[in-house]
């Protein structure tokens, strides 16, 4: 038994649509989300009075959308961050609920992340005078996400033979997940050769090594087990949580060395210990795959294979839908859209529910052809346990442990 | 308070910034500089406020060599920033100084970012560019009052392996 052992919950999860011109605010989708995601629960507004929520300067503040709702929060709280976030905030939710600040929490991330506010410091972000730490890398033209974590993902390489063609199967297998998402952005399948043979980014980041930008709002509904027994949904059981785990030198990519280990190599013992359950016993992972290299990184962290040996396990078909333990069924960041993090928590929760939202007829019932073929089924086999890797920058992460 | 337009940013040296205010008065005079801490006597770099091995918040800054060898790079072919679109493809690159390498514990060292640049502060070609390869600062002058530490390739052997990103 551990310490969360069947007293916490998601009891439900929504979205808006993925797209490059939400042609609304943050405000709206967010409201849009959280409905959804309370529908889902099947929760009134006077039923939910907590809400969490996460964003950089870009998104609208909880009390709100909230408004909008006709939700009157005991609790709430916008914080700072974008990836990472996600899993963090779900402990905090579980934390408010324990001592009693309030009893059903809202999680939301709202961003035109296209359209709006771009990540990588284009747009109104350029426009803010470099100063401080910054000065250490935006003067020589390293900006963005990928240019900033691409040195890391190089060392890997040379450290471990690492090849782009064996991170680019991470491309590989998420987008043949995606096939099966009538809700992703993108929904085109693609090969290990399409990856290489796209443009550079910045090597050793081929364009399809990169996520998808997106335009969209994710909400997830945390609630205590005892509130969440008469609701719509079976719910889904939080076994162990981390949140925000940080390298030695969180100030930096390049400090604490080896460079090449990922803030996960701190949390694993930690949340693993809290679920009491081990790698092998997960049944579907979600990792943070702004980039396919991220995933191998946390994938390798975690302890899903041995360190250094992230290119082999992620090229061996064990992530991809058929595979012993598929990784980001939805098509994740690289496929479905960019939502910092909290698609994966969602996509999660719907297949250890049974109810994936793929073109089966059934899957509101729970009845899956599992035929993976494109266009086809993205429901796993009796998935019971789940796990979310959750990604800041190499030197932070977050991990959630769910069952059914 | 030393401010320049560089590429399309604005950058900023603040007069109340302990941390890169003397960095950057060093590099206007092309030296460079990290801080020493006045407890244990060690090097550090970025340049914190405080001690990350002995808490001590007393430092002065200490000169070093600007020698050092490429710890790792990427090479950068779609700009973020319009301003550095005519420098494509150009090479970011993090330094390991020679100052204190392995020190305190193997795994550490003084690391900086820059872009690896030729003779006229043009970017070097991605051929030449690998791990390993030897290297030492430069300064590029911004305006008057603010310079910034770039790194040249030396003729210098390596002192271990070299490696180069194969395709």
């Amino acid at each position: 038994m551990g310490r969360l052992t069947d007293k916490y919950c998601i009891a439900g999860v929504g979205e808006t649509s993925y797209s490059k011109n939400s042609g609304k605010t943050t405000r709206a989708m967010g409201a849009e989300a959280i409905r959804n995601a309370m529908r889902d629960a099947g929760l009134s507004a006077d039923q939910v009075n907590g809400v969490l929520s996460y964003h950089g300067g870009d998104s609208t503040a909880g009390p709100e959308i909230a408004a909008d709702l006709g939700i009157r929060p005991d609790f709430y709280m916008d914080c700072s961050g974008g990836g990472s976030s996600t899993e963090a905030l779900v402990g905090l939710a579980i934390g408010a609920i324990e001592v009693g600040m309030c009893e059903t929490v809202a999680i939301f991330r709202s961003m035109n992340g296209y359209s709006e506010v771009r990540i990588g410091g284009t747009g109104r972000r350029a426009a803010t005078p470099v100063a401080g730490s910054q000065l250490l890398s935006r003067p020589y033209g390293m900006v963005s996400a990928g240019q900033n974590f691409a040195p890391v993902f190089m060392r890997h390489m040379m450290e471990y033979g690492t090849a782009s063609a064996q991170v680019a199967a991470v491309k590989v297998a998420h987008s043949k997940h995606a096939s099966n998402n009538p809700k992703a952005y993108y929904r085109k399948r693609y090969t290990v050769e399409d990856v290489l043979n796209s443009r550079w980014i910045c090597k050793p980041l081929h364009l399809l090594d990169c996520c998808v930008e997106t335009d969209n709002a994710t909400a997830l509904i945390v609630t205590s087990a005892e509130r969440a027994a008469d609701l719509r949904r079976r719910p889904v059981y939080v076994m162990g949580v981390v949140g925000r785990v940080t390298k030695k030198r969180g100030d930096t990519f390049y400090n604490d060395a080896p460079i090449t280990d990922v803030a996960g190599k701190y949390a694993a013992e930690r949340v693993f210990g809290m679920a009491g359950v081990g790698p092998e016993d997960v049944h579907v992972t979600g990792s943070y795959d702004a980039f396919t290299f991220t995933t191998m990184l946390q994938l390798e962290d975690y302890g899903f294979c041995r360190k250094g040996e992230g290119g082999d396990y992620v090229s061996s078909g064990i992530i991809e839908l058929g595979g012993r333990r598929p990784n980001n069924t939805s098509g994740g960041h690289l496929c479905e859209g960019y939502t910092h993090g909290m698609s994966m928590v969602i996509e999660n929760v719907r297949q250890l529910r049974g109810q994936a939202d793929d073109s089966c007829p059934g899957w509101q019932d729970g009845v899956h052809t599992h035929d993976y073929a494109e266009g086809g089924c993205r429901q796993v086999r009796e998935a019971e346990i789940s796990m979310n890797l959750g990604w800041a920058n190499p030197v932070t992460g977050s991990a959630l442990i769910l069952r059914r | 308070m030393p401010q320049v337009e560089y590429r399309g940013m604005l950058l900023m040296v603040p007069e109340n910034d302990s941390e890169f205010g003397g960095y950057f008065e060093a590099a206007r005079e092309h030296r460079l500089v990290v801080k020493k801490c006045a407890g244990c006597g060690l090097l550090r770099f970025p340049p914190g406020s405080g001690c990350p091995w002995c808490t001590s918040l007393d430092w002065t800054w200490q000169e070093v060599s600007g020698k050092g060898a490429i710890y790792s790079y990427e090479i950068i072919a779609h700009a973020i920033q319009p301003g550095f679109r005519d420098l494509t493809p150009y090479p970011v690159i993090i330094v390991e100084l020679d100052e204190q390498r392995g020190a305190p514990t193997p795994q550490d060292g003084l690391r900086l970012i820059a872009n690896l640049v030729d003779a006229q502060f043009q970017p070097e070609a991605e051929a030449n560019v690998a791990i390993g390869k030897r290297v030492d600062v430069v300064f590029q002058d911004l305006s008057p009052d603010l310079s910034l530490p770039q790194f040249r390739l030396t003729d210098e052997p390596p002192a271990g392996p070299v490696w180069q990103f194969p395709g």
